[in-house]
């Protein structure tokens, strides 16, 4: 059905986001290559990546995509600061989110946390609790400032280098882990 | 094989919305246009708002105002407690809820919040949101007049400057708490009466100001 020499293609695009593991991946790690963060997998620490991505799982930290789409599903669950192009919040957010261009929470998305962004969309029966800035220009500072402290090769590299406690790595598969929505 | 509608059925049933939007009530308002204005004399004025998020009003005051908007849905807050039956505990409840700085708010929306709250629990927060508001600041509410049973608490949504589109969501029923304009002024202690109009659904809308 699926052809092996289909599976991977470089330079091809594809229709969706794609995350790459980590070079240093041991054999608790997961590759993460159809570009969504899996609904079991935690990740603890620092993801940022130079492409779209969608998150099923969960991230416990920091996540930053300067110049791309973040989607939150779900069921993806995140207690972090998110910085990205866009965020779209369809799971659960317990952190502050800033976004260059929109954040957009959807009708079954939660957000408890702060949000900086020249656009803010929330649908009619999303949670949310915090604070909302959307002074033009603000967000964009913000933008600069990450984007400043964040290293220009990692940040356009197209992997997740992700940092954090976890001595094996931080990105585990733990079936059954998946946060119940 | 595939099995048509086998997802289906693993996914719970979504119940739908309960109020669509064409039942929305509008209601003309003559003090809401007054409360922009005195917000708007602020430059990026911080605004919050006591009620649930609504994506059009924060859409609205943006660009309206230009503002920082903190949203702390006390409405939820009341609901979680009267399913508990502890009402009376709001009181307690008030003094810790609210984070928001001393004289760190331009314009506070309370709509009609004090209707749900026991007197207690009422001079509670009107006293942390009189303090919380800046020199010059400004404060929206509306208060009931008649004696009734509430039974679904009221979203409002900014049509305009000077109209609301009202959405209702089920409450636990509680009497309306009817305060007095005296008891009211009382309540909102360091602050004066801007403007204060009886409108035609029995409804006082109040602004005050922090001089």
């Amino acid at each position: 059905m699926w052809k092996k020499d289909e599976a991977v293609k470089p330079g091809i695009p594809t229709d969706g986001p794609r995350v790459d593991a980590p070079r240093n991946s041991g054999s608790d790690m997961v590759n993460v290559g159809t570009g969504t963060i899996g609904k079991s997998v935690v990740i603890k620490g620092e993801l940022s990546a130079s492409e779209d991505l969608a998150i099923e799982g969960q991230v416990d930290g920091k996540v930053e995509l300067p110049q791309n789409i973040l989607t939150i599903g779900a069921n993806g669950r995140i207690k972090a600061s998110v910085f990205a192009k866009a965020v779209i919040v369809q799971g659960e957010v317990h952190g502050n989110i800033t976004a260059t261009e929109k954040i957009d929470i959807r009708d079954a998305g939660s957000v408890d946390g702060d949000l900086a962004s020249p656009r803010v969309a929330i649908a009619d029966g999303a949670h949310f609790r915090g604070s909302i800035d959307m002074q033009r220009g603000k967000a964009g500072e913000t933008a600069g400032l990450a984007l400043e402290a964040t290293k220009p090769a990692e940040a356009l590299k197209p992997a997740v280098p992700m940092t954090g406690a976890a001595p094996a790595g931080v990105a585990t598969a733990a079936p059954g882990t998946a946060p119940a929505r | 094989m595939l099995k048509w509608g086998s997802r289906r059925a693993e996914t719970p049933p979504v119940a739908p919305p309960a109020t669509p939007g064409s039942t929305d009530a509008i209601v003309t308002t003559k003090v809401f246009s007054r409360f922009l204005a005195a917000v708007g004399h602020q430059p990026a004025p911080v605004l919050l708002d006591l009620g649930p998020v609504v994506g059009s009003n924060v859409s609205f005051f943006s660009e309206r105002l230009g503002c920082k908007l903190h949203v702390e849905d006390l409405y939820s807050d009341i609901e979680d407690h009267a399913r508990r039956g502890e009402r009376a505990a709001l009181a307690q409840f008030f003094a810790t809820r609210l984070t928001e700085s001393p004289d760190s708010i331009d314009g506070i929306l309370c709509w009609d919040l004090f209707d749900f709250l026991e007197r207690p629990a009422g001079l509670v927060l009107a006293a942390k949101l009189a303090a919380m508001l800046r020199k010059g600041g400004a404060l929206y509410g509306s208060f009931g007049t008649t004696a009734l049973e509430l039974t679904h608490y009221t979203k409002a949504i900014v049509a305009a400057e000077d109209s609301l589109r009202l959405r209702t969501s089920p409450a636990t029923p509680v009497a309306r708490t009817v305060l007095l304009t005296r008891d009211i002024i009382k309540m909102f202690d360091g602050l004066i009466v801007a403007e204060s109009v009886l409108l035609k659904s029995s409804t006082r809308e109040t602004l005050f100001r922090r001089p």
